[in-house]
């Protein structure tokens, strides 16, 4: 059900019931009252007659023949005035011989000739007055005065709705510019959201709304560069390959061996970036969970050092006793031997490297230094951007751009730092710290 | 002809100099923006190859700057990216050919001449002019229907002419579009494949202009002896 529709009904439901409820109570009200008037009025008359008859001189009531008065015809009232013996003195209705003889002083109602009547009875020295009122005329006048008090009320009532459904369809008008705007939209628009004069309730979610559209754009337009960029690592070594394939069957023997090699080095290459972008997907994919897999630093180390080509450089300084860490075993060797692995390509020849290793109080700290090309004081931000080479390694063709990235979605993924600090004088220090086993746990 | 190539990878572009030398061309190589820049400065080159995935500069930039600077050069560029968005860039940019990596050798080769072919204002590759018939895609020449066999240089040589469409060419720009910047050129080297042409087509195919180079001789005055123009 439509917002809309939700408070019409709510609203005009209620208007009417509470309306309908007051009604009711007036009207009851209102009928007492009357009855209450009439009644006074009736028992008023009775005591003005009385004051009247006492008024007459004593012999009044037996004069000659005919005791009987009676008033030309008046409809819906009555009067009658008897002796105390019972002996009907005066009586405005003729025909009503007999029906207005009261039984007992106050008020009756009385059936007289099929209408309903009521009826008050005054004692006065003996005097029996007795006046009447026909209740059809009572009842008439109460739907007038019905009429007069419910049909204001029914207009007003009905006025109010209208102004119900006026007000709420012009509450809702910023809602329904919203739905028009983001029904109009193309999916793809990731623009924000923007509605003239939207009243306080729905700037929260319009906010929201428009930061969410800027984060599905950046990760958006992330995830782009990222297609584009590993489309562009992938093509460039297989264009190598295939244009030194076509070559080798094109250049004297001699020149065809060459060409050949530069082939199978693309095909290094093309591996090296493609088992990289397996391992940035895995690593992902992977859930940290901290305590299941706590490693030791030393077990790190050894993994790590046991796949890198050229170990012998790697001068290694345990500085404490193994810890564990809370990163399962092969991700912190991937981490660290990236690392290793960047920082023997950067420094030439046969220039050591080293790695320390210690235990801080949260966390275990892998710190690899060298001596390489690393210019002093250059900005070392780019150093985890996926795809980013250094110019002459981009030239070179060596690395995948991937390492420093992987190592850097690792940290990530287990609550880890990584930073890079510029050396003075060259080359560049790394500086790995991932957290404790039984620290993170608690 | 002279290919400018500009390409950062070593291993790609190694390959692709090879290839465009093994087709006829010859091809300088460089691998950064700054330096295709400064060779384009300093070179006649006939058509140049640029990469846009450059390390010290975008390749676009570097298309945008030459355009700006009013050269015509044809610019056949290689690329890694595929978008829509990225292609059309480059041709708005001022890219004439456009060709995705990993792309076939021949295809490119065959690019390259098709560049220079329109470039030069021919819509096919067979050019005759008076007796002399040349086949630019198969490197073949005909005088009165009969093969002559021309080595490279001379073949070069001679496309240069044909390309410069009766306008004069300078020494200089001879020895850029037959040498590029690799060889040590010999002062005359030029004046022996002219005199070897003239030989074997007819005196009166190279007109020598005196003081500025040479133009290509009137279809009708092939055989008229090599005298000046």
């Amino acid at each position: 059900m439509s917002l809309r529709r939700r408070l019409l009904l709510t609203l005009g439901l209620s208007f009417c019931v509470l309306w309908a409820l007051a009604a009711a109570w007036l009207y009851s009200d209102l009928r007492d009252q009357m009855r209450q008037t009439l009644d006074q009025r009736l028992a008023a008359s009775a005591r003005m007659v009385s004051g009247l008859v006492a008024q007459l001189p004593e012999g009044a009531w037996t004069q000659a023949g005919q005791p009987m008065l009676s008033i030309p015809q008046i409809t819906g009232v009555a009067c009658q005035i008897s002796s105390p013996r019972g002996q009907v003195l005066l009586r405005t209705h003729g025909d009503f011989a007999g029906k207005l003889d009261a039984p007992a002083p106050g008020f009756t109602d009385r059936v007289i000739d099929g209408q309903r009547w009521r009826l008050f009875t005054y004692v006065q020295n003996g005097l029996h007055i007795t006046t009447a009122d026909r209740l059809a005329e009572r009842a008439a006048l109460q739907r007038n005065v019905v009429v007069v008090a419910v049909v204001p009320f029914v207009v007003a009532l009905l006025g109010s709705l209208v102004m119900l459904w006026w007000g709420i369809s012009r509450g809702l008008r910023p809602l329904e510019r919203l739905r028009d705007e983001l029904s109009r939209r193309d999916p793809k628009t990731l623009t924000p959201i923007e509605i003239t004069d939207a009243p306080a309730e729905l700037l929260p979610a319009i906010s929201t709304l428009n930061r969410l559209l800027v984060l599905t754009g950046d990760a958006l337009a992330r995830e782009q560069r990222f297609t584009n960029d590993a489309a562009h690592e992938l093509r460039t070594p297989l264009t190598a390959i295939k244009t030194h394939v076509q070559l080798a069957s094109r250049v004297p023997a001699d020149q065809a061996h060459e060409a050949m090699t530069h082939a199978a080095e693309g095909i290094a290459r093309l591996q090296r970036t493609l088992e990289q972008l397996l391992t940035l997907a895995r690593v992902e994919a992977t859930q940290a969970d901290p305590g299941t897999t706590p490693t030791g630093t030393t077990s790190i180390v050894d993994t790590a050092l046991a796949d890198l080509i050229d170990r012998k450089r790697v001068t290694v300084d345990h500085g404490s006793d193994s810890v564990a860490v809370d990163v399962p075993r092969e991700l912190a060797a991937a981490a660290l031997r990236n690392l290793l692995e960047n920082a023997l390509q950067h420094t030439p020849g046969e220039e050591p490297i080293t790695l320390e290793v210690e235990a801080g109080g949260r966390e275990a700290i892998f710190t690899v230094s060298d001596r390489g090309d690393w210019p002093a004081g250059q900005s070392t931000r780019r150093l985890t951007q996926r795809f980013w080479r250094h110019a002459r390694s981009q030239r070179r063709g060596q690395g995948s751009g991937l390492g420093l990235a992987i190592t850097a979605s690792i940290t990530e993924r287990f609550a880890g730092t990584l930073d890079f600090t510029a050396q003075d004088g060259g080359g560049l220090v790394a500086r790995l710290s991932l957290p404790r086993a039984n620290h993170a746990s608690r | 002809m002279h290919v400018l190539l500009i390409e950062d990878d070593e291993l790609v572009g190694s390959g692709i100099r090879t290839g465009l030398q093994v087709a006829g061309f010859t091809v300088d190589w460089f691998a950064t923006a700054a330096d295709g820049r400064l060779a384009l400065a300093n070179l006649d080159s006939d058509i140049v190859v640029l990469d846009l995935g450059l390390p010290d500069a975008d390749g676009l930039t570097l298309l945008r700057d030459w355009r700006a600077q009013g050269l015509t050069v044809p610019v056949l560029v290689l690329t890694a990216r595929d978008a829509i968005a990225d292609r059309i860039a480059g041709l708005r940019t001022g890219a004439d050919d456009y060709l995705l990596k990993p792309f076939d050798l021949d295809e490119l080769t065959a690019r390259v001449q098709a560049l220079l072919r329109r470039a030069a204002g021919r819509a096919r590759p067979l050019i005759e002019h008076g007796p002399v018939r040349i086949d630019l895609g198969s490197r073949q020449v005909w005088r009165d229907e009969r093969e002559v066999e021309l080595t490279r240089r001379e073949f070069d040589l001679l496309q240069k002419l044909l390309n410069a469409r009766g306008g004069i060419v300078d020494i200089e720009q001879f020895k850029d579009s037959l040498y590029g910047l690799d060889a040590e050129v010999e002062s005359n080297a030029v004046n022996v494949h002219i005199y070897h042409l003239r030989r074997k087509l007819g005196g009166g195919l190279i007109r020598t202009v005196r003081g500025l180079g040479y133009r290509l001789g009137d279809p009708g005055d092939i055989d008229n002896g090599g005298g000046p123009a």
